[in-house]
């Protein structure tokens, strides 16, 4: 309710969500129950600090070549509430950390 | 996704429903796990199963609460599934099934579960002259105290696959002298056309007039507690569903989580 799906592409990490059948993530389950997804997506691009520059740099000058470092990445930062669902054998199953709630460039 | 509501199950549709709404998620969660995590010498904890099924009717608004526990069904996947809400076999069942009075006395030993009970004879009050089969004439005000019951020990469910029954869990036997006034606590749960309307017309969506008092009949019983849980519906009622009084209090918490 609060937080409204921002649409507009190429604007950096976003939470967006989709609406999904409970079987479609492929975890095993057998239920008709359904859920919104929320995934983090988008570039961090615009999140590049002086530590994330000189990463670059370093790698690029073949300084740091035994480790692999990456750069910002769009990763939930906090996660969804916990979705709870019957399954077609009436056991009750909870997900938790399966959702995001907010994302940022880490 | 293409969102199929099928006809055939409403009690699937309603799950799926609240799992959209956030509010409703959120707290269907809060007592699924409660209601399913087993403790070492327990099943679960049936206390604070109890304790989040409360929370849960008390916070979502009825068109999702309601809508999972008094969906219409036609077929057993469908009455199975609304039998499985309150996840039984934790806030319901029992080793032992207790005699109605002596639960009846457990339940008069708690502030909460005393007040609901009440709530409940007097807004389930049969009448079979009356229109909508209630005394009260008001489906909404019988089903928010009977839903009311459910998180005490009085818990209620549907008794068996094939009709609207319900009762607490217990019986009548060893009732010894008070048999007749066991079996008339029971068959209050059992046989109670009040009740089965009340339930009947909120799963099919249908006679909204009779939650607003179309000829009151004449009576002198005090009103009760329920007023405080859900005001009579006004205007508002236009709609089948009944009014949405607990947007603000889940809202605020919402809030106050963020």
């Amino acid at each position: 309710k609060g937080r409204r799906n921002q649409k507009s592409k190429n604007r950096g990490c976003v939470l967006t969500e989709i609406h999904l059948n409970v079987t479609d993530l492929d975890l095993g389950y057998e239920t008709k129950e359904e859920l919104i997804f929320r995934y983090c997506s988008g570039s961090c691009d615009a999140a590049e600090t002086t530590y994330d520059k000189i990463l670059r740099n370093l790698t690029k000058k073949k300084k740091l070549v035994t480790d692999k470092v990456r750069p910002a990445c769009c990763r939930p930062t906090a996660f969804d509430d916990d979705l709870s669902f019957l399954d077609d054998n009436l056991v009750y199953h909870i997900l938790k950390k399966h959702s995001a709630k907010r994302c940022g460039c880490v | 996704v293409e969102p199929v509501l099928s006809k055939g199950n409403n009690c699937l549709d309603a799950a799926k429903a609240c799992n959209l709404n956030d509010t409703c998620k959120r707290f269907r969660s809060a007592y699924i796990t409660p209601c399913t995590s087993s403790t070492s010498n327990e099943i679960c904890n049936k206390r604070k199963c109890h304790k989040a099924l409360r929370l849960f009717f008390d916070k979502v608004p009825p068109k999702h609460s309601y809508g999972m526990l008094f969906c219409s069904c036609r077929d057993v996947a469908c009455t199975e599934r609304r039998r499985q809400t309150i996840v039984p076999v934790c806030s319901y069942e029992d080793r032992e099934k207790p005699n109605c009075l002596t639960l009846q006395e457990s339940c008069k030993k708690n502030y909460i579960c005393r007040s609901r009970l009440a709530d409940f004879f007097t807004n389930c009050q049969p009448e079979s002259r009356s229109v909508s089969s209630c005394l009260k004439e008001n489906y909404a005000d019988c089903l928010l105290a009977y839903s009311g019951l459910i998180g005490t020990v009085m818990t209620p469910n549907y008794i068996d696959s094939n009709s609207l029954s319900v009762a607490p869990w217990c019986d009548c036997s060893n009732s010894g002298n008070d048999i007749d006034e066991c079996l008339k606590f029971l068959n209050f749960f059992q046989d109670n056309t009040c009740l089965k309307n009340a339930i009947q017309a909120f799963g099919n969506g249908t006679d909204v007039n009779v939650w607003q008092p179309i000829l009151p009949v004449q009576t002198t019983t005090a009103t009760t507690t329920t007023a405080s849980r859900l005001k009579t519906p006004g205007s508002e009622t236009t709609n089948n569903e009944i009014p949405n009084h607990n947007d603000s209090p889940a809202c605020a918490n919402l809030q106050v989580r963020e």
